[in-house]
């Protein structure tokens, strides 16, 4: 019960943080940028360098960074105990704990267990002793299923591999859905438009995991083309990366189409066109900004997408990528790796937020007062 | 001021306008006929799913068994169809969770705007970041002895991992519409907030929300099936029958019929849902007539 | 606007390339064997492994005293280039061999032995395997007594004053239950030689007056005490001077407390293989990481990433390093079981162990030449939940196994040549004929029984659960099986399924009706199949228990233990001429030879009785059928062998799919 009180005592004050007065914003910003600026070094530096690249990241911040950025972080570190809270308190209550196993765990066992990891039967405690980890020790705790790593010795690697994959696939989907959506969008209702509309649905039109195993039949089981799964060269990357990308491709096609459809009747495009401008420049110029301004307001959204669907992307593929973490994490009640990941996530998720409504701003010069 | 002044609502207009785009009124048929077939066959042709009849093992589709069997003799046709059973009923009972809560959310946020905005969409940025697989499979959990391969924690975990999206949408939408001089004047007049809401703002993003719930059902779909694939789905769905096929379609030895009609049905439902969502767009986005 | 879109690209290209480059650290020269290795292993720590995978790499990279022979899966010399047994087969005195050197040149001695058993015997550790070292003298004292000193000391004897204190003159039957449950006092009591307690355990279900109960009070802190004595004794001399303890560096004397047929090849399974103390004491964390591990077995740890792979490279410091043909060797762990079968066919793969392909693909992967398939030591059984209504009816449990056709589930449903068990042991163990089974299919005895229970043509009996772990397979014969017996008892099963940790904490609570459950023998003896049916015992979890049963597997583990006092036994099993017999057969041996052979006839009689109990008396359990092991291998893969030869002569299926890569070799591979 008292976990339920603290847990919306939480939310609330969570949610009280939009009332921060603009001048505290910027202290208070300031100083928990630091604090995020002093854990993560810490990971990199030892902890001297965390605590000088913090204080120093304190000054910067408060100097330089625009608002709307610390607003973000000011957002960012309550929300993260929160959620390392929340998802403490929901481990706790799943069925099954990680000590649970095929040759059933003695109670003396069990207790040697939970006392060497850290890991004991109570959530409130648990959440005590992972946020004395995180901050003072400036580790994410060991994991229990892969013994003898800590919990950043697995992010560490698979971090990049997610990265990799998950940016070529955003980048696939972007070029490929833009293109797809602008040529629809200036042919409208041509077969141009409904062909490439139908190329783009495909992406949607079934889960990944069969495009993913599609392709495995035909370009490495028929074709011997590329490598069936697995990781270690360029040549691995490409079909995880279809499969990942054509789902988010076919979304951004079809915010294309209608956003250029839009632009395209817009007034000053067909004084443009009246003028007997160059239609390369009338697409160059304006049916792309049509284009992209919808596309770029989906770009959290597809990267969350992303993110998703490399969940089941790598494991078919067998990528050491984060997915697998994500999944395993949860099915084994690997705590620590759960939270780890947790907090991985939801800072990328924030930060390509931010990098979202800073893109917005700087491209629709509109948006920048209405969202200020 | 009232919307429904002129001679033809628009709603009258925006239907006109969708029959009117064959794409989407194609999609529509068979999204019905589908519909109609997986909830009425099962009962009608006493299809049952789960009746094994080893012997009768991975037969090709033939006329006893149109789609046919699968490794345990099961009947594939039973089987696709009280699949789509599941799979529409997951699909849109997730959608229904997620619009009733995340309309009533974002309208609210939306309506309000300002610092109670920003607060309720500070709830919302921190639950986007919730490890939603996790979500996901602890809802599942909690249910699972009492539910025994029953549904209703899918659509849980998938509607309250939904409506997110949608609060945010609808969020957007009110928060223009609410400076519009319809909606100001109501105010002047001294309209209860609750009135401008129902009565003034609601209606104007109904399409929106028309629109994305169309959208939200297919990637409901997809979400269920990315389940099944890790092993976590419950019941007989789409989703679970083309995760199973995937294994059997190989150069060893290709059962192709246990991927075949399963993906087609998953796949027709999904592009016609597509194709219906973005015909209701273009139909009632005024901005996009032609 | 271009401009911005081309750079926003430029970026990402440019992310693309750097993070890239970062990963192209290439795997390296092509392995000379690829092994299928399922999921990741949990550590290398012999002492805390479980698991297939982790068995896979440990028996490369260390080697214990003795080791299997692939030809013949015989105990063989490994560190111990020979051994001494004495007369009465309970103590052991190991040679080691003074090649043996760990891979950081050290030589391998005997203090490595006695520090890794120590070790594992730690109660502070947590190794899961402690157990399967019990038969050690003084191991389960080390490991175990402190606890249940502790427990009977407190818990125990707190919770016996409270039980007197509510009920003042007789303490009922249900309670006592309770009580003996709660507190798992069987387990914490396990072989007391107090004849107080040992007749309280023994005693048959019912009331009890309380001040007999009052009486055991002194008796549990008397046994208490005597476990604390137990504990520090054995703290003090097991890995020292008694136990296991070193002679000399290289002179190991190891004494059982009952002469134990299997105990040889034990000393070739992981959780009796030496560990380097140095290098724990260096890194006790990830001591057993690329970098820090040090080994003692043909092949060493190379790398090791996480989801990619694990590369093992021949050991230089191994004594036998001449013999092992393979220079390098990668493990990948592979959890889809369509892409681990598509890499095998690219020929990324040489060898997929274990059925780690799909399931439904069994039958026409059998039709190719690299298939190799035999019987396996696993099986594959039904708990049924005995603390449940209506299942806490032997008529009931009977029923249900009556009523389940296994014939046709091996025939149609699983297709690999699996095994029909009407049995709890699968057959093939030398030496051993199985318990009597009243278990076959026989639908009208089946429903006479149900019917004498109360369900007459099924009528009013509940609805039940067939739990069983998130896998295709076990949900297919959860179907089948719920499909047959709706058909013959017309009682209406549903199968359901869990995820393994959930699942687990289910099973344990004993939060089900009928679970699925499969134990893979740990060694080629019945007693890994019988003793996870103790009362209480930790993988029981049927709440189904019997005092003859447990008083059978104590006997067979100590079969003087039985020849001291067989009466009780003799009354309650089912053909006590047969021992009564074996008995005159051991005390009639004169040569020490002779008696140990007899007393291991006797003691697998006494195993074979207990089996018999599961089988044809109480039923707790529904066995289902025996696993075949498969798996795909290349014909270029050489050494490989599926059916073992003894020295003997004798011919017998690889039961554990045993393939130690020390003698494997690759030739013509493309």
């Amino acid at each position: 019960m008292s976990e339920a009180i603290t847990l919306v005592l939480g939310l609330a004050l969570l949610a009280a943080t939009a009332w921060t007065p603009p001048r505290h914003t910027r202290l208070l910003g300031s100083l928990l940028f630091g604090l995020v600026v002093a854990v993560l070094l810490r990971f990199v530096l030892g902890p001297l360098g965390g605590v000088l690249g913090g204080v120093l990241a304190v000054g910067v911040a408060h100097r330089l960074l625009p608002a709307l950025v610390l607003r973000r972080v000011l957002f960012l570190v309550p929300a993260l105990v929160l959620l390392v809270f929340s998802t403490t308190l929901l481990m706790y209550r799943a069925p099954g704990n990680p000590f649970a196993n095929e040759r059933a765990t003695s109670a003396q066992v069990e207790t040697a267990l939970r006392a060497q990891y850290g890991v004991p039967k109570n959530a409130n405690q648990f959440f005590r002793i992972y946020m004395r980890r995180l901050l003072v020790e400036g580790t994410l705790g060991p994991s229990i299923k892969v013994q003898g790593r800590r919990v950043e010795e697995l992010i560490g690697p698979a971090f990049p591999v997610s990265m990799a994959l998950g940016l070529l696939a955003l980048t696939l989907s972007v070029g490929f859905g833009l293109s797809l959506g602008v040529l629809a969008g200036l042919k409208r209702n041509s077969a141009a438009d409904y062909s490439s509309m139908a190329v783009a649905l495909v992406g949607i039109s079934l889960p990944s995991f069969v495009i993913g195993a599609a392709e495995m039949i035909v370009f490495s089981l028929w074709l011997g083309w590329l490598p069936v799964a697995g990781w270690g060269s360029y040549r691995h990357l490409v079909m995880p990366a279809i499969a990942l990308a054509l789902p988010s491709s076919a979304v951004i096609a079809r915010l294309a189409r209608s956003g250029t459809i839009e632009i395209m009747q817009q007034d000053f495009v067909r004084t443009a066109r009246a003028k007997g401008l160059p239609e390369s420049w009338v697409i160059g110029r304006h049916a792309l900004r049509g284009a992209i301004i919808p596309v770029v307001s989906y770009l959290g959204p597809a990267a969350a997408a992303i993110m998703t669907g490399s969940f089941v992307v790598e494991v078919l593929f067998a990528i050491p990528g984060m997915g697998q973490w994500f999944v395993k994490g949860a099915i084994n009640r690997d705590y620590s790796v759960v939270l780890g990941t947790a907090i991985v996530y939801f800072g990328l998720v924030i930060l390509f937020n931010l990098l979202v409504d800073l893109a917005y701003a700087w491209l629709d010069p509109r948006l920048r007062q209405e969202r200020a | 001021m009232s919307q429904n002044a002129a001679p033809k609502g628009p709603f009258e207009l925006a239907l006109q306008r969708l029959l009117r785009n064959r794409v989407a009124v194609a999609g529509a048929v068979v999204l019905v006929l589908i519909a109609l077939c997986c909830v009425l066959l099962p009962s009608v042709l006493h299809l049952d799913p789960n009746r094994t009849q080893p012997a009768l093992r991975n037969l090709a589709p033939s006329a006893r068994y149109w789609f046919g069997t699968d490794s345990l003799g099961r009947d594939l046709f039973a089987r696709v169809m009280v699949g789509g059973q599941t799979s529409l009923l997951v699909g849109l009972a997730s959608t229904a969770v997620s619009v009733l809560v995340g309309v009533s959310y974002g309208a609210v946020s939306g309506f309000y705007g300002g610092k109670v905005d920003e607060a309720m969409m500070r709830l919302v940025d921190f639950l986007y970041g919730l490890p939603y697989m996790f979500l996901v499979i602890l809802i599942m959990l909690l249910f699972s002895e009492t539910a025994r391969g029953e549904m209703l924690p899918v659509f849980l975990a998938l509607g309250l991992v939904q409506w997110l999206t949608m609060a945010r949408i609808v969020r957007g939408q009110v928060l223009t519409l609410r400076r519009q001089e319809f909606v100001l004047a109501a105010e002047l007049l001294g309209a209860s907030d609750a009135r401008i809401l129902l009565r003034h703002v609601l209606p104007n993003v109904v399409g929106v929300i028309v629109v994305y719930a169309t959208l939200m059902v297919p990637s409901v779909i997809i979400l269920e099936s990315f389940l099944s694939f890790l092993g976590l789905g419950v019941a007989l769905s789409w989703g679970q029958l083309v995760s199973d096929g995937v294994a059997v379609v190989n150069p060893v030895r290709a059962y192709w019929w246990l991927l075949l009609w399963p993906s087609a049905f998953l796949g027709a439902t999904l592009l016609s849902l597509n194709f219906i969502g973005d015909g209701l767009r273009d139909a009632l986005d005024p901005k996009a007539r032609t | 606007m271009r401009r911005t879109l081309i750079s926003a690209l430029l970026v990402v290209v440019a992310a693309l390339l750097v993070v890239g480059l970062t990963l192209s650290k290439a795997t390296g020269k092509r392995a000379d064997l690829r092994v299928m290795n399922g999921t990741e292993p949990q550590t290398l720590d012999p002492d805390l492994a479980t698991g297939d995978p982790e068995h896979r790499i440990l028996e490369d990279v260390f080697e214990g005293l003795a080791r299997l022979d692939s030809a013949s899966l015989e105990p063989v010399p490994g560190v111990a280039e020979s051994w001494d047994i004495s007369a009465d087969g309970k103590t052991y005195v190991f040679h080691l061999r003074p090649t043996a050197r760990w891979s950081d040149g050290r030589p391998v001695t005997a203090h490595d032995f006695t520090y890794a058993w120590r070790r594992l015997q730690d109660p502070t550790l947590g190794g899961e395997y402690a157990y399967i070292m019990h038969m050690v003298r003084w191991a389960e004292a080390r490991n175990t007594y402190g606890a249940q000193a502790e427990a009977l000391r407190g818990r125990v004897v707190k919770a016996l004053d409270e039980l007197v204190a509510q009920h003042p003159s007789v303490v009922p039957g249900a309670a006592l239950r309770e009580f003996a449950k709660k507190l798992n006092l069987q387990a914490t009591l396990k072989g007391t030689p107090n004849p107080a307690l040992r007749s309280f355990l023994l005693r048959p279900d019912g009331d009890i007056e309380t001040d007999e109960l009052r009486g055991l009070r002194p008796e549990l802190l008397a046994e208490a005490a005597r476990r604390q004595t137990a504990h520090d004794a054995a703290d003090e001399h097991f890995g020292v001077d008694e136990g296991v303890f070193a002679k000399d560096d290289h002179t190991l004397v190891v004494e059982l407390n009952a002469a134990t047929p299997y105990f040889l090849e034990l000393t070739a399974f992981y959780p009796f293989y030496p560990v380097p103390r140095w290098a724990v004491e260096r890194a006790s964390r990830n001591w057993f990481m690329p970098g820090n591990f040090v080994g003692n077995g043909a092949f060493t740890l190379e790398s090791w990433r996480v989801g990619d792979r694990i590369v093992l490279e021949r050991n230089p410091q191994y004594w036998g390093k001449n013999e092992v043909k393979l220079k390098r060797v990668d493990l990948l762990p592979i959890e889809n079981m369509t892409t681990a079968l598509n890499l095998y066919l690219t020929g990324d793969v040489d060898w997929i162990p274990h059925g780690y392909y799909p399931r439904e693909l069994g039958p026409d992967l059998k039709r190719r030449a690299d298939f190799y398939g035999n019987p396996a030591l696993i099986a594959y059984y039904y708990r049924i939940n005995t603390t449940r209504k209506p299942f806490g009816d032997k008529r009931v449990r009977k029923a249900l196994n009556l009523a389940i056709d296994r014939e046709q589930i091996t025939r149609d449903v699983l297709l690999m040549g699996e095994q029909p068990a009407y049995t709890v042991v699968p057959p093939g163990l030398r030496g051993y004929t199985s318990g009597k089974s009243e278990i076959s299919l026989n639908v009208a005895e089946a429903r006479k029984l149900l019917a004498e229970a109360g369900f007459p043509e099924g009528r009013g009996f509940p609805k039940f659960g067939i739990l069983y772990n998130t896998m295709e397979m076990h949900k297919k014969l959860a179907e089948v099986v719920a499909d047959q017996l709706r058909r013959n008892l017309n009682i209406d099963a549903v199968a359901y399924n869990q995820e393994w940790q959930s699942y687990q904490q289910s099973t344990t609570n004993m939060d089900y009706d009928v679970s699925r459950y499969g134990w893979v023998g740990d060694y080629e003896d019945p007693n890994t199949f019988l003793d996870v049916w103790l009362t209480n015992g930790g993988n029981n979890r049927t709440g189904w228990g019997s005092l003859v049963y447990d008083r059978l597997i104590e006997s067979a583990n100590n079969v003087e233990l039985f020849l001291d006092s067989p009466e009780f036994l003799l009354q309650h099993t089912h053909e006590p001429q047969k021992l009564r017999e074996l008995m005159q057969g051991v005390r009639a041996a004169r040569e020490p030879a002779a008696r140990l052979e007899a007393m291991s006839k006797l003691r697998l009689a006494l195993l074979a009785e207990a089996e018999t109990i599961l089988v044809a008396d109480d039923f707790p359990i529904i066995p289902l059928y025996f696993y075949v092991i498969s798996g795909l291998v290349k014909p270029y893969v050489r050494g490989f062998h599926t059916e073992i030869i003894g020295s003997d002569g004798s011919k017998r299926p690889n039961l554990r799919d045993l393939h130690p890569l020390r003698d494997l070799s690759v030739e013509g591979a493309p």
